[in-house]
């Protein structure tokens, strides 16, 4: 399965990788340059956490080999695909009861902040040709996609 | 190999499809009383008519088929005999097995006061036949009582009011969710739950009820004396691990069934996965059961390691609620809280470790405070305030790009 693979130490925590996220999954048609970054319903699914030191630590779905998210869904919103293996989520099925979000050991899931019915969660940007929009716009290749 | 599950949950169901991973050729029966899949946690859903049956399903399209599953439905298993390795059916049909997983969950629990266990109206919510029958129920009553604050009695109620029902819920406590909430975070769904029409008597326990004429209790009376009158009783006082068709058959039990770290049960070739063990209520947990067994049917030597399951979501009104870890305040704590006007968040510390958190409103990116509640992990050498904490503070990432903790 292809992987985004993070390089911590060369992020400067410009979080390009997090506009590009909210651009990649707006509702509104539109480029960059009237994205609109107040309104809660852009939200990016991915997150530059920053430890106790300062360095920048970005948070990415890792659609994991054993995803915790799936084993914790109970409406099978969530689900490993067969073929890509990445982790995708039908939110028509989603109960909104959030297990994955206690669940996911490394925090990366949340509930939307607008309706509180549905998960914000990495989709590969599969709607765009599977080539994630976070990497292409990444200035120093700290995340990149590898065949795992 | 002959493969058979008894029950059509998510222990069931991940046992199913992990065993045809691993067994492409053996053959796979699973039984259950239940004639359509479904997931427990939406049962609400369904009596709020938000959706059908169907849409409670959480397997994936065409499940039997794909995975090659002989599904028999609608019937019970009355008898375990592990000396013929065979299970009788209630239909009078005997099965026989190399292989046996009992995953059969638990059944709710009435509990003996006055006449509930003997009325027709009165109901528990654990199977889509209850929600089927609450339903039909509904269309004739106004009045529901229900017992119980827990998430299944205010799941009941958030389903009804859907239907325009009158419903009061008695506690025997003096506040709702007990033992997930503090006070404060109780409150809150109490006053949502109220704005929309519930009353809550609380502090009170049932002490009589009498079916009248119709087989039916109209009313219910408190200790305090105070009658409540009901079309429909629905109680949500626990569920207990369904072990009846275990009787005779030598499978060792206590509360559930007894099982090694492998969830092998006492019994050669016959193993036990998700609520009929006793060993957790939760979701995940029952799906990692179900996971683990599959694979030690098939010869595997798993163990089931993640056994931590002091941990509920809530979800009402909008108003989301995760709560992990202890909830009552112990001598030695330091508590930790946050607040505004769109959340609240509460941090149970002790000796270095977090042993509790609750947080509503604003449950985003949580998912760590499990990880470091479970494992017990000293955060007092982190120079943040606790609730900036977050998984940057133990990252490490492996060479296929996975994340693993370090501490």
């Amino acid at each position: 399965m292809k992987r985004i693979m993070i390089d911590y130490q060369k992020c400067d925590g410009c979080k390009n990788c997090s506009i590009a996220c909210m651009q990649a999954h707006r509702e509104t048609q539109g480029t960059v340059y009237d994205l609109d970054l107040t309104d809660p319903r852009n939200e990016s699914r991915n997150r530059i956490l920053k430890d106790a030191d300062g360095q920048y630590k970005p948070l990415f779905c890792r659609h994991c080999d054993d995803p915790k998210c799936v084993e914790s869904c109970m409406s099978g919103a969530l689900y490993k695909d067969p073929e890509s293996g990445h982790v995708f989520y039908d939110e028509t099925r989603c109960g909104s009861c959030f297990m994955c979000v206690m669940n996911c050991p490394f925090g990366v899931i949340k509930p939307d902040a607008v309706t509180k019915s549905k998960v914000v969660k990495c989709d590969f940007c599969v709607n765009a040709g599977g080539e994630p929009s976070c990497v292409a716009s990444c200035p120093k290749q700290a995340i990149y996609v590898e065949e795992v | 190999m002959k493969y058979v599950i008894i029950g059509a949950g998510i222990a069931g169901a991940q046992a199913a499809k992990t065993i045809r991973e691993k067994d492409n050729a053996g053959e796979i029966v699973m039984i259950s009383a239940d004639t359509h899949v479904h997931s427990r946690c939406m049962l609400h859903k369904f009596i709020a008519g938000e959706r059908d049956e169907k849409g409670l399903d959480f397997t994936e399209k065409d499940f039997f088929e794909k995975f090659n599953i002989d599904w028999k439905k609608g019937v019970r298993v009355e008898q375990v005999c592990p000396q013929q390795k065979e299970i009788v059916l209630d239909n009078g049909e005997k099965i026989s097995y190399d292989k046996l997983l009992l995953a059969n969950g638990a059944d709710s629990f009435i509990p003996p006061v006055g006449e509930l266990r003997k009325a027709s109206n009165v109901y528990g919510l654990r199977n889509l036949s209850d929600a089927q029958a609450i339903v039909k129920e509904a269309e004739t009553a106004e009045n529901v009582l229900v017992i119980g604050s827990g998430l299944v009695g205010l799941d009941a109620a958030y389903g009804l009011l859907e239907r325009g029902k009158k419903i009061t819920i008695v506690e025997m406590v003096d506040r709702i969710l007990p033992v997930q909430l503090d006070v404060h975070a109780a409150n809150a769904y109490q006053k949502l739950f109220e704005n929309a029409g519930v009353r809550f008597v609380l502090g009170q326990k049932a002490s009589e009820a009498v079916c009248e004429a119709d087989g039916k209790i109209h009313k219910i009376t408190l200790d305090n004396g105070e009658e409540l009158a009901c079309d429909i009783v629905i109680v949500a006082a626990g569920v207990r691990p369904s072990l009846a068709c275990l009787e005779g058959s030598g499978i060792q039990c206590d509360r559930g069934i007894t099982v090694d770290a492998g969830l092998k049960t006492s019994q050669p070739d016959i193993y036990a996965a998700g609520d009929i063990t006793g060993l957790s209520g939760i979701w995940p947990n029952a799906a990692n059961q179900g996971k683990i067994a599959g694979e030690n049917m098939c010869g595997g030597s798993e163990t089931y390691i993640d056994t931590y399951a002091i941990k509920n979501t809530i979800n009402f009104f909008g108003l989301v609620t995760l709560c992990v870890g202890r909830i009552q305040e112990e001598e030695g704590d330091q508590i930790q809280i946050k607040e505004d006007k769109t959340q609240y968040k509460r941090i149970i510390l002790k000796e270095g470790r977090v042993e509790g958190v609750l947080l509503q409103g604003d449950i985003s990116h949580a998912g760590t405070w499990q990880y470091l509640i479970k494992n017990k992990i000293d955060v007092s050498k982190i120079e943040k305030n606790i609730f900036d904490i977050n998984f940057a503070d133990f990252y490490h990432v492996d060479e296929k790009g996975q994340y693993e903790w370090v501490s």
